[in-house]
């Protein structure tokens, strides 16, 4: 089999954006994929954002999530998001009957949190009113455990699949050999990470589905975090000792082909959020409750707004800001897991800057255009 | 060593055992036998094909493990692996001998039979059956003549530091050949180690000084499996050897230059094949779909 392969200059990232103290790896991005004329990332909603908030979406104490309330959130999110009067127009300007629909979940933190299972629901509803049958339908994960542990299954109706990329963790069949990123960060001897293979060979449209988080790697980890780590291989490489990769990384995995152009529609899950520890839940005490969802196509946006949503939270907590790269706050992940004030990396909230540089989406607060709903 | 009854150099079960255990052994298919000196009549009335084996005089391999060493702090996550390959490079005609635990013999008969070396394995009798099937497995897949291939070239001055360096380039699937003089068909000649070089560090070093691109074999998808070459200009054999304990799927394998056929071996799991076959940019790229103990992949070129 010769294929031929287009090597995308990720690594020609604009000068301007890589920070003094960020030495940007050497990225070689090979993919035989085509960008579509109009890549879902940014999209057709560049730079806007539409919010909605709802106070009785969570019951704080038992966390239980509303679904009738989550319906109308979503209505109103779409119908912010693209102008349109019914949401099935808004949804069908994303969604055709003969797609093939990705809904890219992160379980990550499941089961203290994760794409909550009624967004997910009404999700795949409103997808299966644009026309697609169930059986077009997967909702994925790459860890086949944290998956499972959530039973969306309970929630969807039958016909939808559910889907893991590792049965096992660190499996490749997964992946596609043929489309990678490769980089070297710390001598790692597996220099590739590829993409999940379902997302160039199946999918014809994602929904990428991320929760509101801290990250203590990142920063923090909204769309871009989940749609570039969660459909590659091989990506804890980035992290070494107090250090990781993942201010360029994230950028580079999510401008990836056919990754980019195939998700075309972000909604961030801000029903409940975690502002330390993520992405992972150690229990209660670090999770909020924005009571919030975000729609866009631009995952930039998103994440910039989620960024302050975030750090404010930490400030209010008296947390150390998402952007303190003191060394004086580093410390092991235990003490991190419950320590706020400890850092376990060197975070890279300046992921989000990045990855706009590479044309992802719009970072400039007074550029985005934010649309305030209620419920 | 005196062994000249094989016609391919395969491990032989070293076997200190009483002669009652005759019948267990001819069950599983044992013909040949290394024992002590002195015992090798009783055996031969058995049946067997017995020679005299001097433990002692052996170089002793280590039973081939991984330790993950998660308590100890390191330059690396990637867990340990316990290999004789760097051994076998170091000294390819002197004969050695493996004590294996239970569960270690066949990988061990895989290891020393991939780097063509003649092995006396000692293994608990329990072990008896499935190094029987290693040994099957090798003598069906033969050992073409073809010579090792190399990226680097190494000096060995016997040093334990030196050592320490061909054990980590081994476990880091960089290909070397020990020589004793520089020669300039390697891409890269190590003659000595900086006084206080860091092991881990120097053969990273050594890597990036080589890079990636030149490297002869690579393999993506297990930080368990390591690797030899052979071949020549019309074809190569790829040996990997899984030091973890569970079936690598979809493991990637890229070997530089170009061979349009490829056929795989692999023991304990005859549906492995080879998938997503390419050869692009001067390389040939193939994924395994199960890599267990020991997979072999004869590349062949086109002859014309």
């Amino acid at each position: 089999m010769h294929r031929r392969t287009f090597l995308q200059l990720a690594a020609a990232a604009p000068a301007a954006i890589a920070a003094a103290d960020h030495k940007i790896p050497k990225y070689r991005v090979v993919s035989h994929y085509q960008a579509a004329a109009q890549p879902g990332m940014p999209g057709p909603y560049a730079g806007q954002v539409a919010s909605v908030h709802a106070g009785k979406c969570i019951d704080e104490a038992s966390e239980k999530v509303d679904p009738a309330v989550v319906r109308e959130m979503m209505s109103k999110g779409m119908r912010a998001l693209t102008g349109d009067a019914d949401v099935r127009d808004a949804w069908a300007r994303f969604i055709a009957p003969a797609d093939i629909v990705g809904i890219k979940v992160n379980c990550s933190g499941a089961p203290g949190i994760m794409a909550s299972p009624a967004i997910v629901a009404e999700i795949v509803r409103n997808v299966m009113t644009a026309g697609v049958p169930p059986e077009a339908i997967w909702i994925y994960e790459r860890f086949e455990d944290q998956l499972e542990s959530v039973h969306y299954d309970r929630y969807v109706p039958k016909g939808v699949h559910i889907w893991a990329a590792e049965t096992n963790r660190g499996s490749t069949e997964a992946y596609d050999p043929a489309t990678y990123v490769e980089t070297t960060f710390f001598d790692e001897d597996d220099t590739r990470s590829n993409l999940i293979r379902m997302v160039g060979n199946r999918f014809t449209k994602i929904v990428n589905v991320p929760n509101m988080k801290d990250h203590g790697a990142s920063g923090v980890t909204g769309c871009l975090k989940n749609i570039a780590y969660g459909n590659f291989s091989n990506v804890a490489r980035s992290h070494s000792g107090s250090l990781t990769n993942t201010y360029s990384f994230i950028g580079t995995l999510a401008a990836v082909e056919p990754l980019r152009s195939r998700t075309v529609l972000q909604v961030m899950d801000g029903l409940r959020g975690i502002w330390h520890g993520g992405p992972f839940s150690f229990g209660r005490r670090f999770h909020f409750y924005p009571k919030r969802m975000l729609f866009g196509t631009d995952p930039v946006a998103l994440d910039r707004l989620l960024l302050d949503i975030i750090d404010d939270k930490r400030k209010a907590e008296k947390a150390v800001s998402v952007w303190d790269r003191s060394p004086k706050y580093l410390g092991p992940d235990d003490q991190h897991q419950v320590n706020p004030n400890v850092n376990q990396f060197v975070r890279e909230p300046g992921h989000i800057e990045y990855a706009a540089g590479l044309g992802l989406g719009v970072y400039d607060l007074d550029k985005i255009k934010l649309k305030s709903v209620e419920v | 060593m005196p062994l000249a009854f094989l016609a391919i150099l395969l491990p032989t079960l070293y076997w200190d055992r009483p002669v009652a255990t005759a019948d267990a052994l001819h069950k599983a298919g044992i013909e040949r036998l290394y024992v002590p000196a002195g015992q090798e009549e009783p055996w031969r009335k058995q049946g067997f094909t017995a020679a005299a084996f001097d433990r002692a005089h052996a170089v002793q391999a280590v039973a081939p493990a991984v330790e993950y060493r998660l308590d100890v702090a390191s330059a690396t996550r990637v867990p340990w692996v316990d290999a004789n390959g760097w051994r076998f490079e170091r000294a390819r005609s002197r004969a050695y001998f493996y004590d294996v635990p239970a569960g270690g013999a066949a990988f061990a008969a895989a290891e020393a039979f991939a780097y063509g070396v003649e092995a006396g394995i000692r293994a608990v009798p329990q072990d008896v059956a499935p190094f029987a099937r290693m040994l099957k497995f090798l003598g069906e897949i033969g050992q073409p003549n073809l010579p090792s291939r190399a990226n680097i070239g190494v000096v060995d001055d016997g040093s334990d530091a030196m050592g320490e360096l061909l054990n980590l380039m081994a476990r880091h699937n960089l290909l070397f050949h020990v020589i004793p003089a520089a020669d300039t068909k390697y891409d890269l000649n190590i003659t000595q180690i900086p006084a206080a070089a860091d092991p881990y560090e120097y053969t990273m070093r050594i890597r990036r000084e080589l890079t990636d691109e030149k490297r002869l074999l690579r393999i993506f998808g297990s930080n368990l499996v390591l690797v030899r070459l052979t071949g020549d200009a019309s074809e190569a054999r790829v040996h990997l050897l899984n030091y973890g304990s569970a079936t690598v799927k979809g493991l990637r394998v890229r070997v530089l230059g170009p061979y349009e056929h490829g056929k795989v071996s692999a023991f304990g799991h005859p549906g492995a094949a080879l998938e997503e076959y390419g050869v692009q940019d001067g390389a040939t790229e193939f994924t395994i779909s199960e890599v267990g103990l020991y997979t072999v992949v004869d590349l062949r070129r086109d002859s014309n």
